[in-house]
């Protein structure tokens, strides 16, 4: 393997186990992610998915009791999460969250200012900025309405959804973290979300989908598929392994490491 | 007189005031009998569980003289947002001709006080002059005190678009506006109440204020208290609302040292509406009470309350709001949401939704929630790279939103949204999120 900018490492976690209310979580997990790949995180309900984005995001509800995070080689859990968004790392919600009163767009440009003022570079031209929101939103298939209306206010699922792949769009992460991001998607509204977020895989950008169905696998093909139980990554493969899970169910993953 | 209010210890206070004759017999008639009301309940004192949360002290060491000074300061006017149709100034209840402007729209005619006792508009009379029986104790006060105000009536079927404006100025000393507004069958009107002060007036204002809806009338009913720091406005709004009348009621909470608001909504007849919204902003060591009763008297009648407290500092706050069904009420539809957000350790909020139902088959919820900043979405906020104080000051701000949402005024809006940012410490940093 050559160590071009290609194949950059973009998250390394190494032995990371938290918890929340004294509740151990996540229990000394690994997993390696490069530039220009797409990772399922797979796994049943309570298994820790939404933990370990949550984490990476750096939420600070959950206590980090051991391990290590490295983001583009720079110790990720010693920054505050503004810090992590500056550097490249978004977060997709799985419940992005309504907040009426701000407006979605002047979000969005607070959000890219910041990001370029971490970058050194000058505040966006608001003209500018217009004509790329419009172009992201038209990928999206959002209507005109978004650019005035309050952060997810009175939004549908589906239209949430699409929100987040927008800002994902706008913000142009090093690395996404897309959490359940296709829960309670229709399948028209799947097809968009899937399609904007292929459009936005590129060779100097790392994806992690996180899952509970292989449904989004579909129009989506990773590079990678782990599946994630009792806090750990208890098997990796490629996109056949996710097939391999909606066939036969996630017990048999936690009999064959238990036989390891 | 003056000698029986001294023997009465909640009357103090009122032992200075002294009875200046109106002239109009039935008026002065009136006054000595709501005076002896008042001195037969005395004024309320913090043992009285309706004043629990209101600070009488504050009333009692200040002089409640009615203030006779009646020029008033211009320049006050020129704080006030854009303003389109009639404005009508008073100082303590008293239209001063010079600081008014514009004419009132077709249908809408202006009454002084003193001429409603002699001339019946509808039925204010009728309810002015059952004011000297009232159980609301500033209500009397008002009425034993009050010389002057202002009366309003729309005939049935004018709807204007333009707005009344009606701006109450205090300067020192006691307050006492009346003001009365009745709306014709299908009539409407959008009234737009400010209340002023001059910067370092220790006033004290107790405003009355009575309605009256028509059947099928709309009041669209907007109250901006903007008083100085050391300004106490206790106000007593009551109204009434017939068949298929809807009544709308926002107040904006946003100054003086103590306000106090006691609103109360009769839903008279079938199809009556009434919809109060109020912003409550208790920063510094402001004190807010605002207390509504919602009385269904009538079938099919629909309620909604939607109020927003935000304290800071050694703010302190109170929302009480009480919705009764009466027997026969069936279908009533009642809604009430109190929402609180607490910035300090400091600062108090208290909220208590009441209910009291006597009738079947009717619809009604309640909530009331006090707390501080929700952390999943400041995390929300901080996850797009935005600072925790930008993120901080940004969800104040659009907590208040719920109530501001509500003003259809463009300017209106613009004036109170400059003004909630301007009592938030952060406000720099979020002007550009909000214009």
């Amino acid at each position: 393997m050559t160590t071009n900018t290609q194949n950059a490492a973009i998250l390394e976690i190494t032995d990371l186990s938290a918890e929340i209310n004294g509740r151990a979580i996540l229990k000394s997990l690994n997993l390696h992610v490069r530039a220009g790949e797409v990772h399922a995180i797979m796994g049943p309900n309570g298994a820790g998915k939404s933990t370990l984005s949550q984490v990476l995001a750096g939420r600070q509800s959950y206590a980090v009791t051991a391990g290590s995070v490295l983001f583009r080689g720079e110790d990720l859990l010693s920054l505050p999460p503004e810090e992590r968004a500056r550097r490249g790392l978004f977060l997709g919600f799985q419940y992005p969250v309504e907040i009426p009163g701000v407006n979605n767009v002047y979000l969005l440009k607070a959000a890219l200012n910041a990001k370029r003022k971490q970058a050194g570079l000058p505040e966006v031209d608001a003209f500018e900025f217009l004509g790329l929101v419009r172009e992201k939103m038209q990928l999206m298939q959002m209507d005109e309405s978004f650019l005035s209306r309050g952060v997810n206010e009175g939004f549908s699922g589906g239209e949430k959804k699409r929100n987040e792949i927008l800002q994902m769009a706008v913000l142009e992460p090093v690395l996404a973290i897309l959490d359940e991001t296709d829960s309670g998607l229709d399948i028209d509204a799947l097809k968009v979300v899937a399609n904007g977020v292929n459009s936005l895989r590129r060779h100097d950008r790392a994806i992690l989908l996180v899952t509970h169905y292989q449904r989004l696998l579909d129009y989506i093909t990773p590079d990678y598929v782990h599946v994630l139980m009792d806090g750990k990554i208890l098997k990796s493969g490629t996109a056949s392994l996710a097939h391999e899970l909606e066939a036969r169910g996630y017990d048999w993953v936690r009999e064959e490491a238990a036989a390891k | 007189m003056n000698a029986e209010l001294k023997s009465n210890q909640g009357l103090v206070p009122l032992a200075a005031v002294p009875l200046i004759t109106c002239g109009a017999h039935s008026h002065d008639a009136w006054r000595a009998s709501a005076l002896s009301r008042l001195i037969a309940l005395g004024l309320p004192t913090s043992r009285d569980d309706a004043w629990k949360y209101s600070s009488l002290n504050l009333v009692q060491r200040r002089d409640l003289t009615p203030c006779t000074d009646f020029s008033a300061p211009a320049q006050l006017l020129s704080s006030l947002p854009e303003r389109q149709g009639a404005t009508f100034v008073c100082l303590n209840g008293q239209l001063i001709a010079e600081l008014s402007s514009g004419v009132l729209p077709a249908g809408v005619r202006y009454t002084p006080l003193n001429d409603l006792f002699d001339s019946p508009i509808g039925s204010m009379r009728a309810r002015l002059r059952a004011d000297d029986s009232a159980e609301q104790r500033l209500r009397l006060l008002n009425a034993v005190v009050c010389t002057a105000g202002v009366a309003f009536d729309v005939s049935a079927q004018q709807t204007p678009v333009e707005p009344v404006h009606l701006v109450h100025i205090a300067t020192h000393h006691g307050h006492y506006p009346r003001t009365l507004v009745s709306l014709q069958a299908g009539s409407r009107l959008n009234l737009i109440e400010y209340y002023l002060s001059v910067d370092d007036s220790s006033s004290v204002s107790v405003p009355v204020t009575d309605v009256e809806l028509a059947e099928g009338a709309e009041l669209q009913h907007t109250t901006l208290g903007l008083a100085g720091m050391n300004s106490v406005v206790y106000a007593d709004l009551n109204v009434h609302v017939g068949k298929n009348a809807r009544y709308v009621h926002r107040s904006l909470e946003l100054g003086g040292l103590a306000t106090r608001l006691d609103l109360k909504v009769h839903l008279d007849a079938s199809g009556a509406e009434a919809h109060l919204n109020g912003l409550l902003l208790a920063d510094k060591t402001r004190q807010i009470d605002i207390r509504t009763q919602m009385d269904h008297h009538a079938p099919n009648t629909t309620s909604s309350q939607l109020y927003r407290g935000v304290a800071n500092d050694r703010g302190r706050g109170s929302y009480e709001g009480k919705v009764v069904v009466h027997q026969g009420a069936a279908k009533s539809d009642s809604r009430q949401s109190s929402r609180n957000l607490l910035l300090g350790p400091k600062a108090e909020i208290d909220a208590r939704p009441q209910l009291e139902i006597n009738a079947d088959d009717v619809k009604c919820s309640h909530g009331a929630t006090t707390g501080s900043i929700d952390e999943e979405v400041l995390f929300y906020l901080l996850s797009r790279g935005i600072d925790h104080d930008t993120a901080r000051a940004l969800l104040i701000f659009a907590f208040t939103d719920d109530v501001i949402a509500t003003l259809t005024d463009p300017a209106l809006r613009r004036e109170v949204e400059k003004r909630v940012l301007a009592s938030l410490p952060t406000a720099a940093l979020i002007r550009g999120f909000v214009q």
